[in-house]
């Protein structure tokens, strides 16, 4: 995917490098930074902060790693950056605010919408971080486990063993509602 | 969904049967777990359950798109980094000439200051010397110059001297630098 940017980089060819990886990486860099941050918006500045850092460090990019894996560390550093930036706990105080507008929204279109999608995606909200993140990234890669173990940076069978362990918690948590339900 | 599934599925067959669901099982180990799960209601009702959790979270989890705008706000972001970038290298650029040229301020100040020390030192003695050859007794002046203690009346000539070319290079070399950071 990435061997005419390649041919650039060991060219010193930075600038005409870097209009080939935006559109080459930019839906993964997003896609990525969505499974962690679980925001679009906030997605979206991470992907597009993750660019400008990678504009700036691209000319002292060696080639060590592959391209993609080095883009990849760059979006979850950023990420982890923002994730740290965030605030724990959503205040009502000030009833103005976006987080409170969205925190707001979602309790009172949960019920309304799909109760058995929004109970699904409150599930999965109970996973570790890590578990999450693979899940959401394993559905939006069309379940591709080699893109999600490049993207989250381990190895497949770290991924593999992350998302059997997922869904296997998913279905002890759902299986008491739908006992109770049958 | 029944209550069987709380045993879960046999331990050998549980990742089998995940395996077998995505497709990733060899054709000959696929029918030996097909096999196995017509036989066993616990590994039926686990794969059963699997498949409705895997369908639910396909359908359930957000699929964000990059907004069309994302080239657009990017390439103004980077303009905005580069221009930043700009202004920042052309500060350190002014800093370091600052640098080097009071550097070489004081190297030059530094230098002025041992010459003209050791002028003044040449130029007095050889003014003493000749006013001594024009008149060998101009009174209490040689005094000092011809008796027991010359030596030392010498020395504290050579030490004044001294002293007044430092004071001097050290007037040269500090107050520049305090006019220039104010």
């Amino acid at each position: 995917m990435d061997g005419g940017i390649e041919q650039h980089l060991a060219a010193g060819r930075h600038a005409r490098a870097f209009d080939l990886v935006v559109p080459a990486f930019q839906d993964r860099v997003f896609r990525l930074a969505y499974s962690i941050l679980k925001d679009r918006a906030a997605a979206e500045d991470a992907a597009q902060e993750t660019f400008v850092r990678v504009w700036k460090a691209l000319p002292g990019f060696d080639g060590r790693a592959a391209l993609g894996t080095w883009i990849y560390a760059i979006t979850r550093n950023t990420c982890l950056m923002e994730l740290r930036k965030r605030r724990p706990t959503v205040s009502f105080d000030d009833p103005d605010s976006d987080e409170a507008f969205r925190a707001a929204a979602s309790i009172a279109t949960a019920p309304a919408e799909d109760p058995e999608r929004d109970n699904l995606l409150r599930m999965v909200d109970t996973l570790p971080q890590n578990q999450q993140e693979a899940v959401r990234l394993f559905y939006l890669e069309d379940r591709s486990y080699e893109v999600v173990a490049e993207q989250l940076g381990m190895p497949l069978g770290t991924v593999k063993n992350l998302l059997h362990r997922a869904r296997k918690r998913l279905m002890e948590l759902a299986q008491p509602v739908e006992v109770k339900a049958a | 969904m029944n209550t069987s599934m709380h045993a879960g599925p046999c331990a050998d067959y549980e990742h089998e049967i995940v395996e077998l669901a995505e497709g990733s099982l060899p054709p000959e180990k696929a029918r030996g777990v097909r096999l196995h799960v017509a036989s066993c209601a616990r590994c039926r009702a686990w794969q059963s359950a699997f498949a409705d959790l895997d369908a639910g979270l396909e359908q359930a989890l957000p699929r964000p798109a990059l907004s069309v705008d994302f080239a657009a706000k990017l390439e103004s972001r980077l303009s905005a980094a580069t221009r930043l970038s700009g202004r920042t290298d052309l500060r350190a650029s002014a800093e370091g000439e600052y640098r080097l040229a009071l550097e070489a301020l004081r190297r030059g100040t530094r230098f002025s200051a041992i010459v003209g020390a050791m002028t003044v030192v040449g130029i007095c003695t050889a003014g003493l010397l000749l006013v001594r050859g024009v008149a060998p007794d101009a009174g209490p002046l040689f005094a000092a110059f011809a008796g027991p203690e010359r030596a030392t009346t010498f020395v504290a000539l050579g030490a004044v001297v001294a002293l007044g070319a430092l004071a001097w290079s050290a007037t040269r070399g500090f107050l520049p630098m305090l006019r220039l950071r104010a």
